[in-house]
C-alpha cells in the first residue's frame, strides 16, 4: 500500500449539536500490514451476469426481477434499484411475518444511486450495489464501489468514503459499508440475515402490477395466499396508506427495528421497535436509557408521550454526531421528513 | 475536574487492519505493530472463533477513534467464541471503546482504555463494555474517562473481574444484570462511585451470586458528570460500593476508605426511580391500548436488594462531612451530624419482607458482620425517613 499524507480536518461534519471541541487530527501515512485476502467473492460485479447491456443501466437479466419496498431504510437520500436473483428452477417460499424463505443461490441486489436533480445536471451516478447472497449455509453480505466511469462496480470489503454535495443538503461523506458493518445492521440471532423483502414489504403494486403476484406468476415465489389475506406495512410518507401511528411505525420498523428487536443487535437495550412491539415499556414509553451515555441527550426516556422535545428517540434520529446518532451507521445526513413523521407521532401521544 | 493528556503522532492502519479482522482464519492472531494509529470508523471483529489481538504494550499499540467519524464504538467484537484482547490502548471513541457482544468466551488483558483531555460528561459511556456474553474475564486493565462505568460488565455470566485499576470515571466497575461474578483485588479511586452491583428493569436477564472482596476502594469522591437521564446519574460523589436490587451479593475483606458519602449503600430500584422523578407504576388507558408506565410492568423484575452480606471489610473515613451536593450527603449530615454511616441500606422492604411472625424473610435479608466502630443505618426511605435507625444489632446477621 503507499504511504499517503492524511489531514482529517475535524469539525465534527459541520454539526451544530455536536458536543466536542473542534480538533485537528494529523495522521501521517498508512501502514500496511500482511492481510490474507482468501477468496470472500467475485472481484467485479459484472461477472455475475445480473445485469445486460449497459451495465450503469442495470437492466435485469434472465432470473432477475426487480422489487421495491413500501417504507425503505433511509440512506442519505440515495435512491435504491432493488432485484432479486432467484436460480433458475428455484423458488422463494412466502412467510407471513418474516422476510420471505429465499432458496441457496439467491442474491439480492441492491444498487444505491443519486439523480441529475440531486447531483447536478449530467452528475448523476450510481455509487455502490450491495449484495446478500444465500449459501449453503446461510447469507454472506458484499460491497461493490462503482468505478468513476459506470462501467462496473468492484470488490471493496472495507467500504469506501465518498465526498458528495448533494442539491438542498450540502456536503457530506457518503460511506460505502465495510462487509463487516453489513453485519452490524443485518444480523439476526448472530447470523446474516435480509431485512427489507417481507410480505408486507413487498405487497405493493408497481407498474398496475402486485410484486408478490407478479413473482408468483414468475413462478418463483411458492406459498402465496390469496393477495387479500397477505399483511401490507404503510407507505411512511403518502398518508393514504395508513394511519399517522401506522405510518410511523413501519418507519421505526425498517430503520430501526433490524437492531432493535429481541432477536438484533441491539437488543441489550431491553428496546423493541419492530411493529409487532406491544405500544409500552417496550417500545420505549418511559423507558429509561440503560446504555445510552451521551446518546440520552440529558433527557430521561426513549419516548414521553405527547412530548418529541423530551423523546431520546427524536433526539439521536436528529443528532449528527457519531456517538450520539441513531442510526449509528449508514447515515451522515438527518432525515428531516422522518424526524418530522416520528416527531408527530410521538406529539400525538397520549401521555 | 483532572486531565490526561499523552503525547501523540498518528499514523492509519484502518483499511489494512479492517481487512486482517474482517478476512482473520479461526485460530489465529492479529499482531499490532507497536505506534499510535487513529481510526474513522469503529473496527469490527464479527462471528470468529479463537483469536487473540495482541499489542505490543498499552504504552507502546495505542489505538485513538479521536477521528471517529461513524459507528459509535472503537472496537466492536460480535457473535465470537474465545476471544483474547491484550496488551494495547485504546483511546477517544465516539461511544465505547471497546464493545464486546452476544460472545462466548472473551478476555481482556493489560489494556489501557481511556479518553484524553479533561474528564467531561462528553467522554463515551464505557471503557471496557462486555455485554450479552459468557465466560468473561477483565484483568490487569486500566480505565479512566468514562462518563458511566470504567469497566461495565452487563446481562453476562460467569464474570472474573479482577486486578484492575480504575480511575476518573463515574463508576469505577459495574456489574449490570449479571450471574455469577467475582469482583476481585481491584483498585478504584477517584471515581464517582467506586464499585456498583446494580440490576436494572426490562432488560434480556437478571442478576445474582456476585462476590466482591480484596478490592482497594478509596478517594472516590469525583463530581458525578454521567450525561443526564443515565442511571448512575444518581450515584452520590463520595461513593464505595453501590447495591441495587441485586440478590446474593457478599462483599468481603475488601478496604473501603476515604470516600466521604458512604461506605456501601444498599438500595432498591424504588429509591432510584423517585430520585429520578420516574412516573408511578399507575397504568394509564390511551386509546384503546394501556400504556405501560415503569418498571413495575416488568414482572421478571424485583426490585428490593435480596440476600447481601457484607462482613469483615476494612471501613474508614477521614473525611467529615459527606458531600452535600446530592440528598444523602444533606441527609446524613443532618441526621448524623459529623459521624456519619459507614454502611446505609435505604430501609425500603418488598412486600415479603416481614413473615407473618414478624421475622424478616431470609430471601430478603440484609445482613452486616463489621468491626463494632463501623456505623449501619437503616434509613426508612419509604416514610421519609421517619424510621431512620443506627442502632447496631438491626442488620447484625449472617447468610
Amino acid at each position: 500500500m503507499t504511504k499517503k499524507l492524511f489531514l482529517i480536518l475535524l469539525i465534527a461534519a459541520g454539526c451544530s449539536q455536536a458536543k466536542k471541541e473542534k480538533d485537528v487530527v494529523i495522521i501521517e501515512e498508512e501502514v500496511s500490514l500482511p492481510v490474507n485476502y482468501e477468496k470472500v467473492g467475485k472481484m467485479k460485479l459484472s461477472e455475475y451476469g445480473f445485469f445486460r447491456g449497459n451495465p450503469a443501466d442495470l437492466e435485469p437479466a434472465a432470473n432477475v426481477y426487480p422489487y421495491d419496498l413500501n417504507t425503505p431504510l433511509f440512506t442519505d437520500y440515495a435512491l435504491k434499484k432493488r432485484f432479486i436473483f432467484i436460480p433458475e428452477g428455484s423458488q422463494a417460499a412466502y412467510q407471513e411475518k418474516e422476510v420471505l424463505d429465499f432458496p441457496v443461490g439467491a442474491v439480492l441486489i441492491k444498487n444505491f444511486y443519486y439523480d441529475d436533480a440531486q447531483l447536478g445536471a449530467g452528475k448523476g451516478k450510481i455509487i455502490e450495489t450491495r449484495l446478500l447472497i444465500r449459501e449453503d449455509d446461510g447469507w454472506k453480505a458484499l460491497p461493490y464501489v462503482w468505478n468513476d466511469e459506470q462501467t462496473d462496480a468492484f470488490l471493496e470489503i472495507t467500504g469506501k468514503d465518498e465526498e458528495l454535495t448533494l442539491n438542498g443538503k450540502g456536503t457530506f461523506t457518503y460511506s460505502v459499508p465495510s462487509m463487516a458493518q453489513c453485519k452490524s445492521c443485518h444480523e439476526r440471532s448472530g447470523a446474516i440475515a435480509p431485512i427489507g423483502p417481507t410480505a408486507r414489504q413487498l405487497n405493493k403494486t408497481v407498474n398496475d402490477k402486485n410484486q408478490l403476484l407478479m413473482l408468483h406468476e414468475a413462478g418463483v415465489l411458492s406459498g402465496l395466499p390469496d393477495i387479500s389475506a397477505v399483511p401490507k406495512v404503510a407507505v411512511w410518507n403518502d398518508e393514504n396508506s395508513g394511519t399517522l401511528n401506522d405510518r410511523a411505525r413501519a418507519y421505526l420498523e425498517i430503520n430501526c427495528a433490524h437492531c432493535h428487536r429481541p432477536e438484533g443487535p441491539g437488543k441489550n437495550s431491553g428496546l423493541d421497535l419492530s411493529i409487532c412491539s406491544p405500544t409500552d415499556f417496550t417500545l420505549g414509553f418511559y423507558k429509561a436509557p440503560v446504555a445510552a451515555g451521551a446518546g440520552s441527550g440529558g433527557l430521561q426516556y426513549d419516548i414521553v408521550p405527547g412530548k418529541p422535545d423530551e423523546s431520546i428517540l427524536i433526539y439521536r434520529m436528529q443528532s449528527l454526531d457519531p456517538g450520539v446518532m441513531m442510526p449509528e451507521l449508514g447515515r451522515k445526513l438527518r432525515h428531516d421528513e422522518g424526524v418530522a413523521l416520528v416527531r408527530e407521532w410521538v406529539a400525538s401521544l397520549t401521555p | 475536574m483532572p486531565e490526561y493528556n499523552p503525547e501523540r503522532h498518528y499514523k492509519s492502519i484502518e483499511k489494512s487492519l479492517s481487512a486482517q479482522l474482517m478476512l482473520a482464519g479461526d485460530s489465529s492472531v492479529i499482531e499490532l505493530p507497536e505506534g499510535h494509529f487513529a481510526f474513522k470508523n469503529s473496527l469490527i471483529l464479527e462471528g470468529k472463533n479463537n483469536i487473540a489481538i495482541r499489542g505490543k504494550g498499552p504504552d507502546k499499540t495505542i489505538l485513538s477513534f479521536k477521528p471517529q467519524e461513524s459507528g459509535a464504538e472503537g472496537l466492536r467484537v460480535a457473535n465470537c467464541t474465545n476471544i483474547v484482547l491484550e496488551n494495547f490502548a485504546i483511546e477517544d471513541a465516539a461511544g465505547d471503546n471497546i464493545k464486546v457482544t452476544d460472545t462466548d468466551g472473551i478476555t481482556f488483558r493489560n489494556i489501557k482504555s481511556a479518553w484524553t483531555g479533561t474528564v467531561k460528561e462528553q467522554n463515551g459511556a464505557y471503557g471496557l463494555y462486555p455485554v450479552l456474553s459468557k465466560r468473561v474475564v477483565v484483568e490487569h486493565c486500566e480505565v479512566l474517562g468514562a462518563s458511566d462505568a470504567g469497566i461495565y460488565v452487563g446481562q453476562s455470566e460467569d464474570v472474573v473481574i479482577r486486578n484492575n485499576v480504575v480511575y476518573w470515571n463515574v463508576a469505577g466497575i459495574e456489574s449490570e444484570n449479571c450471574e455469577n461474578v467475582i469482583i476481585e483485588g481491584n483498585e478504584a479511586y477517584e471515581n464517582t462511585g467506586g464499585i456498583l452491583i446494580f440490576d436494572l428493569p426490562g432488560l434480556t436477564r437478571y442478576g445474582s451470586n456476585i462476590k466482591a472482596f480484596n478490592n482497594y476502594i478509596h478517594d472516590n469522591n469525583l463530581k458525578n458528570f454521567a450525561p443526564k437521564g443515565n442511571i448512575v446519574g444518581v450515584v452520590p460523589p463520595g461513593t464505595g460500593f453501590l447495591v441495587l436490587a441485586t440478590e446474593d451479593v457478599e462483599i468481603y475483606d475488601n478496604r473501603v476508605i476515604d470516600n466521604k458519602t458512604i461506605g456501601a449503600g444498599i438500595v432498591s430500584y424504588e429509591l432510584v426511580a423517585a430520585m429520578r422523578q420516574e412516573p408511578s407504576g399507575k397504568q394509564r388507558q390511551t386509546g384503546a391500548q394501556g400504556v405501560n408506565r415503569n418498571y413495575k410492568m416488568d414482572t421478571n423484575y424485583n426490585p428490593y436488594p435480596r440476600r447481601v452480606y457484607l462482613h469483615d471489610n476494612w471501613f474508614s473515613n477521614s473525611h467529615l462531612i459527606p458531600d452535600l451536593g446530592n440528598e444523602f450527603g444533606k441527609l446524613f449530615i443532618f441526621k448524623f451530624g459529623l459521624k456519619p454511616p459507614q454502611i446505609a441500606w435505604d430501609g425500603i422492604k418488598a412486600p415479603g419482607y416481614l413473615l407473618p411472625d414478624g421475622q424478616p424473610n431470609p430471601e430478603y435479608k440484609i445482613c452486616v458482620r463489621e468491626k463494632d466502630d463501623v456505623k449501619v443505618a437503616v434509613l426508612d426511605a419509604a416514610n421519609d425517613f421517619e424510621g431512620l435507625s443506627s442502632d447496631p444489632g438491626l442488620l447484625d446477621c449472617e447468610l
